[in-house]
């Protein structure tokens, strides 16, 4: 018989019941790819196919976990012998269970892994177009990152329990960072597009649109340093809140670390800002039908009127609180049952776009050292910015080698207007209504 | 790890259909990781990566697969599809293997597939946690991590390259965090090196603790930083990130290769103040960034990238050496088996020079003293960068008078380096980990403390 997934996964839980213990397996299938230019040549061409079974095991209220590459009836066993050795080491944490339920979820791939008809022949031709086009621009150096990539990730929840979980997600992207040079100034811009079908990229768009960032920004200077009224662009502004989504973690607030750990109910924000987490809206690509434990997801409010209304939680931070799970758990076959957002809304406010674009304000449209420069236990962080000098929705002058640093929780705090227009990320993960912040150190 | 009749098959059914070049890399990687909180074991991962990746080279064409599976079937199905829009008459004739083990010159002895001593590394945890809250009451909370993996590799090439080598990584950290009952700060201490688990034998868990407790409450106290132009004293250790991201990275083929480095023209001339003199060295016998051969089997070695000021030497790998002439310095480096390797740092450092530190800080009339670095990020084409300062102090009239947060630094590559005026002589190592097109690579950074006369200062005073 030849082995499947299922048939795997059958294997390894039998074993975990065999033990006397509750497991749940997560499997994660890879495809991809993955083409780059250069010089008018294809530079890269890049095929992948993996696939990494990771279980966790409960035993005796001791929590383990390992994982393998390597899909042989040897392998898997020892994969579990493994993580109960791993258990072993745990802490005794009676949180720590395998959710009950027996549910099947399986996502439709007609919505998120659709045919497409786009031939290989035909993406090798965009990603050498991407390239040609904008070298063929006037002052453009090189264009160092280009590509275009066809990517489809299968996962796989399989629980003791009974319940079981799959989806299938294609994601189609291509990018152009371009440089532009005249005389002794130079600039380095680009977009990125991601779609669930290749045949939608605009290849067109990804050119014109590198190339007038590029040229917007290349005579670029520093600002006087003092504090500004700041909007990012929707691209930052989700980089910016990615990096402080521990503030929502019922993990990190268990682990102790999390600052905002003792203020569910509290007010966190202004009245205007409500954010939610809303898994289901297959517009976007970061959709979930269900999270890493293979339970169903819904939406989520996390902030409501500026008011703190939950942390997201997982089986095991849910029971340690005593609060609802809100279906938030977050694995990685490789990893540790943790939690993480699915794909996190910024909902509409009361300004229309006019209004929250007007005075003088700094647009923000690219910030260096995201991870380095922010620390989520104190919510400090200084970031490298560009951008552009904006006076009543018109770009007075662009702006780089500047700084912008604060408090993220003080900011929130901070914050001047919320727009009532809600705009996607590039990778269309999150969907932002865009905040006017008042107030923020910007050095130049 | 891989049959040398499978590899033998591979390469040659990717010459016989044209490839000017092709190459087999195996890996098996081991892994265990510990985390704990407090003083207790919050999550053991543990598990093996195990895979083969495919390079074709036409011209300047890389074409790269991999898989999981080791048969030969497999492999050429693999090169098949690769080469499939490609293929056209041999080029070149594939030569014998020859081969040979990588000379082993760090010797690890407590590995991880002998032992992996979870009990021995969550003592030393529980100890840095201990030390960390005996600093003061302030410290509401520690999160330790000891990860340790072993990688073993082996490159078949169609030049006759045939070598193996296994690698024994080895990292523990402490994280403290201090609380006030409004605000929180964070400080961490970090040790590893390309050895076993008898780097213990080196490392004092309680100094560990101490320290990282030390940072949270330095930082807890800290205000905010001022910001604007102004002189930097940067300290010794992961200071170094500064040459790693201003610099190093600009001087990798990958980018040089591609004339996206701004210092791609500028072999020869002087690029640093002359007090300047950069090395990378993946020899470094321990070192968290040195290795025995590269990822693609070549013996590495040290390479002097700038010398008195001026700029001597680029990193190659093989595909940047054949596209700019530059010799190959064993750089060539990836993530894993899933990426194609490319030039990457190692040990990467300014050398010491003999600049007091007293006269550094004593020659500031208002600035900063950076004593702790967290990572940054570059863009090779323009050279602009950015480095967080995880701990800083305001220096006025030549005097440190007290701590301050959220700063980070940003400037140029090829302003920095000419803005470096004193170098001192407390020269450090320290680990991190690099990413870029070919995945997260160890690497070290490393320099004395040295005095950058002019950067810009991101703060929120």
């Amino acid at each position: 018989m030849v082995a499947t997934v299922e048939t795997n996964a059958q294997r390894v839980l039998d074993r975990v019941i065999a033990a006397g213990a509750l497991g749940d397996l997560v499997v994660q299938e890879e495809s991809s790819l993955s083409l780059k230019a250069h010089d008018g040549e294809l530079e890269e061409h890049k095929v992948t196919s993996t696939r990494v079974y990771g279980v966790r095991v409960v035993k005796d209220d001791r929590a383990g976990i390992a994982y393998s590459e390597a899909a042989d009836p040897a392998a898997l066993d020892s994969m579990v012998e493994q993580a109960f050795v791993n258990a072993t080491f745990s802490r005794v944490d009676p949180a720590e269970s395998v959710a009950t339920g027996d549910t099947i979820l399986v996502t439709d791939d007609a919505s998120l892994c659709p045919d497409d008809p786009t031939t290989v022949e035909a993406k090798i031709a965009a990603a050498l177009y991407l390239e040609r086009e904008l070298t063929a621009r006037d002052k453009v150096r090189n264009v160092p990152y280009n590509g275009v990539q066809d990517a489809t990730v299968e996962r796989h929840v399989f629980a003791t329990t009974g319940r079981t979980a799959h989806s299938r997600d294609r994601v189609c992207s291509a990018f152009a960072y371009a440089l532009l040079s005249d005389g002794d100034k130079d600039a380095l811009e680009g977009v990125q597009s991601h779609t669930r079908r290749f045949d939608e990229i605009d290849t067109a768009w990804i050119v014109d649109e590198t190339y007038q960032r590029c040229v917007a920004m290349l005579h670029g200077e520093a600002l006087p340093s003092k504090h500004y009224d700041v909007l990012f662009d929707v691209e930052h502004q989700a980089d910016l809140f990615a990096v402080f989504h521990d503030m929502f973690s019922g993990k990190s607030a268990r682990d102790g670390i999390n600052p905002l750990r003792d203020k569910v109910g509290e007010r966190i924000a202004v009245d205007a800002l409500t954010v939610r987490d809303a898994p289901l809206n297959a517009d976007g690509l970061g959709y979930a039908l269900f999270d890493d434990e293979g339970l169903p997801t819904t939406t989520t409010t996390l902030v409501d009127g500026g008011v703190l209304r939950t942390l997201v939680h997982n089986s095991a931070t849910a029971t340690h609180f005593d609060v609802p799970n809100t279906r938030h758990a977050n694995r990685s076959p490789r990893g540790p049952l943790g939690v993480g957002l699915h794909q996190l809304e910024v909902a509409p406010g009361n300004v229309d776009e006019t209004a929250l674009t007007s005075g003088e304000y700094l647009e923000i449209v690219d910030l260096a050292g995201l991870h380095s420069g922010g620390n989520p236990v104190s919510g400090d962080f200084s970031y490298g910015a560009a951008g552009f000098l904006c006076r009543d929705g018109e770009r007075i002058r662009p702006v780089r080698n500047i700084t912008v640093a604060g408090n993220f929780y003080e900011m929130l705090n901070k914050i001047d207007a919320i727009g009532d227009t809600q705009h996607w990320n590039p990778e269309r993960s999150a969907l932002m209504a865009r905040i006017r912040f008042a107030d923020v150190a910007i050095s130049g | 790890m891989l049959d040398t009749r499978v590899a033998q098959s591979t390469i040659d059914h990717a010459i016989a259909l044209g490839a000017d070049f092709a190459e087999v890399f195996v890996e098996r990687n081991q892994v265990n990781n510990i985390a704990t909180v407090s003083n207790q074991v919050r999550d053991i991962a543990s598990g093996i990566d195990f895979g083969v990746g495919v390079r074709l080279v036409y011209g300047a064409k890389v074409l790269y697969g991999y898989t999981n599976r080791t048969d030969a079937e497999e492999l050429r199905r693999i090169v098949s599809e690769l080469a499939a829009k490609d293929r056209r008459d041999p080029a070149v004739s594939a030569q014998a293997f020859d081969f040979r083990t990588a000379a082993d010159i760090h010797g690890a002895q407590r590995t991880l597939s002998k032992d992996s001593e979870v009990r021995d590394k969550v003592d030393y945890l529980f100890a840095a946690d201990r030390a960390a809250r005996a600093a003061s009451n302030l410290i509401s909370q520690t999160q330790g991590a000891c990860g340790q993996r072993e990688q073993a590799v082996e490159v078949f090439n169609s030049d006759g390259v045939h070598i193996r080598d296994t690698r024994h990584y080895i990292r523990a950290r402490l994280q403290a965090v201090a609380s006030n009952g409004s605000d929180q700060a964070t400080g961490m201490q970090t040790d590893g090196g390309l050895l076993g688990w008898e780097i213990v034998e080196t490392l004092d868990p309680k100094a560990c603790g101490a320290e990282a407790a030390r940072q949270a409450l330095v930082n807890l106290s800290a205000k905010p930083c001022p910001s604007g132009r102004m002189p930097v004293v940067i300290g010794n250790g992961f200071g170094g990130v500064i040459f790693h991201e201003a610099c190093g990275h600009l001087l990798e083929t990958t980018s040089v290769a591609k004339k996206a480095s701004v210092f791609h023209d500028k072999q020869g001339r002087m690029i640093a103040n002359p007090v300047v003199n950069a090395v990378d060295d993946g020899t470094l016998e321990r070192e968290w960034g040195s290795i025995n051969i590269d990822d693609e089997g070549m013996p590495t070695e040290r390479t002097q990238l700038i010398k008195d000021g001026k700029l001597v030497s680029f990193l190659a790998d093989r595909l940047g050496a054949e596209q700019t002439g530059l010799p190959r310095t064993g750089s060539g480096r990836r993530q894993s088996y899933r990426f194609a390797p490319a030039s990457r740092m190692r040990n990467t450092f300014i050398e010491p020079g003999t600049a007091s530190f007293d006269d550094m800080i004593a020659s500031i009339d208002r600035g900063v003293y950076a004593s702790h670095m967290g990572g940054g990020s570059v863009q090779p084409g323009t050279g602009e960068f950015n480095f967080a300062v995880t701990e800083g102090y305001y220096v006025e009239d030549g005097k440190i008078r007290h701590p301050v947060k959220a700063a980070t630094l940003i400037s140029t590559g090829p302003d920095v380096l000419k803005q470096i005026s004193m170098v001192g002589s407390d020269f450090a190592l320290a680990t991190g980990m690099c990413g870029s097109v070919s995945g997260m690579v160890p690497t070290t950074v490393g320099q004395a403390t040295l005095k950058v006369d002019d950067i810009l200062v991101g703060g929120n005073a």
